[in-house]
This record gives C-alpha cells, structure tokens and sequence, in this order.
C-alpha cells in the first residue's frame, strides 16, 4: 500500500521533528523514529493550566449534556445547603429582633407582711406618678392566694394554714426609654421604699430567648454537618458512578502514561461543578424564602407595633455557602476518587 | 547500550501460578523481534513487566539503561510515556473520534494543542489513515481499528514499541499489512517486540524469534 506513502515527508515518523529544534532533543543512535520530545518546565507549566482550564470547561459541558441527572444532583445539593441556610437567615433574624428590643423587665415588688391592701394601693398610686414608671400592676392579699392556690397546685395544703401568708405585691412596668442598666438601678431604688420587703428584677424572658437562640444556633452547626455530610456522600456516589462508567479510558490512560492526577481532575472538577451549581441554585432558593416570608414577617411584626424588617442573608454569609458548597463538592469527588481510581490499574 | 534487557527475571502470581521462570535476553536499539510460543507461555505476562503492569517476583529488567525495579509508582507514568503499545483488542475508546484516541498520550504528555494536531496527522498519515481525524472507532474496518491503535502508540514517538498479538482478530492480508506497518518503524530506528502465535505470518519475515515454553526462552533464533 505504501511505498509512495513511505517517500512522502509527512510519512516519515519523525520528520516534524525538525521543526522546533527547540524543544526537541535527539537521540541520534535510536534513529529519527525513535525520537521524543522533550517539554521544558515551562511548556510543562502551560500545559498544565491549559489542561485545567479545558477539563474544568470539558467537564462542565459534560454535566450540561445530561440536564436531567445533573439537576439531580444539584437539586440535592441545593435543598442541603438552604436548610442550614435558612435556620442560620432565621437565627441571625430572630438576634437582631432580640438585640433591638427594649431591654424591658418587668419589677416584681413584694411588700412586708404587715402591710395592708390600703397601704399597697398608695404605694401603687405613687410609683405611678414616677417618670420612670409606666404602669404598676397591685396585686393584693386575697389575689395572690388565688393566684398562688390556681397555679400551685397546693390548695389543700393551703386550707391548713391559720392565715394568709402571701404578701401584696406590685408588678412594675419600667418606662420603655429605659436600658437594661437603668431597669437594674430602678429596681434597687424601689427596694428602697419603707414597705418593700424585695424586688425581684424579671428579665429571665429575655435570658429564656437567649438560651434559645445559644441552642437553634448549635442545633444550625449540628443540622449544617449533618448535611455537609450528605452532600459529601451525595457527590462521592455520584462521582463514583462517573469513575465506574469510565473504567476503560481511565485504564488506556494509564497505559498511556497518565498520572494520577492527569486521570483524577476531571472528577475533581465535576466534584466542584456539582458544588458550584448547587450553592448557587441555594442562594437563588434563599432569595426567593426571603422574598416569600418578607411580607408576612412585616405585617406579622406590624400587629406587635414593631417595624422589623426581616433582612436577606449577607453577601458575606451566602459567600460562606457557597464556597462551603463548592469545597464539599470538591471534597466529595476527592474522596470517591481516592477511594475508586486506585483500584483501576491497567 | 542495549534497548531491553531481561536478566534472570521469574514472575509467580499470587495464586502460585509461575508465569516466568527465570528469563534473560536483551535487545538491541532499533531491533525487531517476534515473541512467540503457546498462549500461556508468558507472552503477555513479559510485555507487562516492561509496562510496570506487573512486578518480577524475581531478576531485574531494563529499559532503555533504566532499571525497573527502582522505580517508584509515581514514576510509572513517565516510564509508559517512553513506550508504544498495541493491544489485539486495540483498546480504543469508542466514544471518541479517531482523532482524541490517537490524541491522548499527547494531551497526557503535556503537548499544547497545535503540536498534538500536527503529530496526530502525522502519526495517522504513518499508518495510512489520514482523513479519518473525526471518525469514531466504530465506523471502522478491524483492521483500520488496529491502525488507529498503533497510530496512538506511535503518536509519541517512543524508543521502544511493543505490541500483543496485534494481529490476533485480522485476517491474513490485514495481518501482513500490519506486520508491514511495524517493520516500517523498525526501519526509522524503533525498537519493536511484537508478542504473537501466527507463526506461519512471521515465518517469511526473517526476524529474531524469541520462543516462550513454560515461562523460559526454549529458543532464541537470531537472524543475520
């Protein structure tokens, strides 16, 4: 079939060689077929990020290719990072809320023994007068025994006793302009007062909501690992599926010389495609959570005579997610890969 | 110095079943030579110590003044790059064009994008398959198929290429075609070892023989 072919320059194996003395080296006594090139470092450094750059679009387009398998993923990966997501917009909601009520506890007054209905009623009726002071609220004898006999649970035990042993008690509301410091010297000032047996200083709602917050906000860390677990495994077996259905080329390419990291990066970036994609389509689902829940929070706020707007997530927290989502990605590829590809040896 | 050398190498698989047992040979650069002897003589079992598919149990071998067993795995990729394989199962990845499979121990070696389509054009004109860069594998003849699998050994330039019963699946007239096509490279200076049972295909070659029988060399026909 040949022996015109074997006289055109183009047959010759080597012949190209010639070209770019620059890159190559011969070896004179393999002959000219037996020649190989010899890539400098720098040539070497292109290559590489060359090589990057068209897996990382290579491998994008692939995941293009099969929309349907691919939304999959994503969508999975999406719905995993708006979970935590969303508890950590609803926390970082529900602080500012905290943070921007007025620090208002209300003062318990317990008044001596001795003192009488009447004498409470005074009381009342001059801490009222105080600027301080927005409303006080008398409690007396005859109420507080009910009150204690209603939630207690002890009325029997009650019915024993000789008298009442329940004092009169004053709830005080301190004025709104009033911090928390204040309320506190406040409540000092009115243990005071010549009938004032205690004064019990009742922010413990506000410390309740706290604790909450403390709690929800762990409960974010918890649900957030479990969940970046989920996208770990998620990926992992999706990529492993993609190593499985490319056994062939990954084994001819190692016969070929690839490394192993030549035959593992595609699977990386698919890894962190997967990632990307589903962070993004997570920042979108919080959007539009946030667009859904804005105008009920406000009238919902609204009917409380508070103006609270519930605010998006940050630009810096839905940074946080996304780079989160995408080093999950990444991780979780890298994990199958080193997992898988080592197994596959021509 | 020689391209090959073998000296006292043995391979014992896990399972006890001795492949090699203690073989020696070199060949020169620019040598072509024919390993034959029945299937399970060791044939293939030699061609994967040189790839570093397999280790020696036992010997030492070497290629291209490079001693095998020093070898680190992390150093195998670039030992394969200097070697040119040809498989009887061509082991083309059917899902891509003519042109990626030849293309890919370039794309792996690092070549940028115009050296790899200039040396893939050249690689497929060598084996008389030019113009068919953007075919794929499938809507090719057995025999085409088998070009294309040497073209992509050969697309490298290696020193030393080897090949296991290339011609396993073709008829006679593709299989002397193909012979032809690997004395074409010996004659520009490649050292071939050509795995293969068709005696009656290498017989008219004139060409070192080296016959395998139980894991030895029973006999080693030079020819002068």
């Amino acid at each position: 079939m040949s022996s015109n072919r074997r006289n055109d320059p183009r047959a010759q194996v080597g012949a190209s060689l010639a070209e770019r003395p620059a890159e190559t080296r011969s070896r004179p006594e393999s002959g000219p077929g037996a020649l190989q090139q010899h890539i400098g470092f720098k040539d070497k450094l292109v290559a590489g990020f060359l090589h990057h750059q068209m897996v990382a679009v290579e491998t994008l387009l692939q995941l293009l290719a099969h929309p349907a398998s691919s939304l999959m993923t994503w969508l999975v990966i999406a719905i995993a990072v708006t979970l935590p997501g969303a508890l950590w917009m609803s926390v970082s909601n529900v602080e500012q809320l905290s943070g921007s009520i007025r620090e208002s506890g209300r003062i318990t007054l317990y008044l001596n023994d001795t003192a009488s209905n009447e004498q409470g009623r005074q009381l009342a009726a001059t801490l009222e007068r105080l600027e301080t002071i927005d409303e006080v609220i008398f409690i007396s004898h005859e109420q507080a025994l009910e009150n204690f006999r209603r939630t207690s649970g002890m009325a029997d035990a009650l019915d024993l006793l000789p008298g009442n042993p329940l004092p009169v008690t004053l709830v005080v509301q301190p004025a709104s302009s009033l911090d928390a410091t204040s309320i506190r010297s406040l409540s000092e000032r009115l243990r005071e007062y010549p009938d004032v047996a205690a004064a019990q200083l009742d922010m413990a709602w506000l410390e309740r909501l706290r604790a909450w917050l403390v709690l929800v906000q762990r409960m974010v860390w918890v649900l957030g690992g479990l969940l970046a677990l989920a996208i770990l495994l998620v990926v992992g077996n999706t990529i492993r599926l993609a190593i499985a259905a490319r056994v062939d080329e990954i084994r001819v390419s190692k016969l070929v010389g690839a490394t192993n990291a030549w035959v593992r990066r595609p699977f990386l970036y698919t890894g962190l495609w997967y990632g990307l994609v589903g962070g993004l389509m997570a920042w979108l689902m919080l959007i539009v959570l946030w667009l859904l829940l804005k105008q009920p929070a406000a009238d919902l706020a609204s009917r409380y005579g508070s103006g609270f707007e519930l605010a998006a997530l940050e630009p810096a927290a839905a940074m946080v997610l996304l780079i989160g989502s995408m080093l999950l990605g990444w991780a979780g590829a890298w994990w199958s890969v080193s997992h898988h590809l080592d197994e596959i040896e021509p | 110095m020689s391209m090959v050398r073998f000296d006292q190498v043995a391979k014992r698989y896990s399972g006890g079943k001795e492949a090699l047992a203690g073989v020696s040979f070199e060949l020169e650069r620019g040598e072509m030579a024919f390993l034959t002897g029945h299937s399970g003589a060791g044939k293939s079992t030699l061609l994967k110590l040189m790839m570093l598919m397999e280790r020696p149990s036992r010997g030492q071998i070497f290629v291209d003044g490079q001693n095998l067993n020093r070898l680190t795995p992390s150093q195998i990729p670039y030992h394969r790059r200097k070697i040119g394989v040809v498989f009887q199962n061509h082991q083309l990845l059917f899902d891509r064009t003519v042109y990626d499979n030849v293309a890919l121990p370039l794309l792996i070696a690092g070549y940028n994008h115009m050296d790899c389509a200039r040396r893939v054009r050249a690689a497929l004109d060598s084996v008389g398959l030019l113009g068919l860069e953007g075919r794929k594998p499938v809507e090719l003849s057995g025999g085409e198929q088998q070009r294309v699998g040497i073209a992509r050994a050969v697309v490298n330039k290696p020193a030393l290429l080897l090949a296991d019963e290339p011609t396993g699946n073709l008829d006679p007239d593709l299989s002397e075609e193909i012979m032809d096509l690997f004395m074409r490279f010996q004659q520009v200076g490649v050292t071939v070892l050509i795995a293969t049972h068709d005696i009656s295909l290498i017989e008219s070659m004139n060409k070192r023989r080296l016959i395998l029988e139980h894991g030895m060399i029973l006999e080693d026909r030079h020819v002068f």
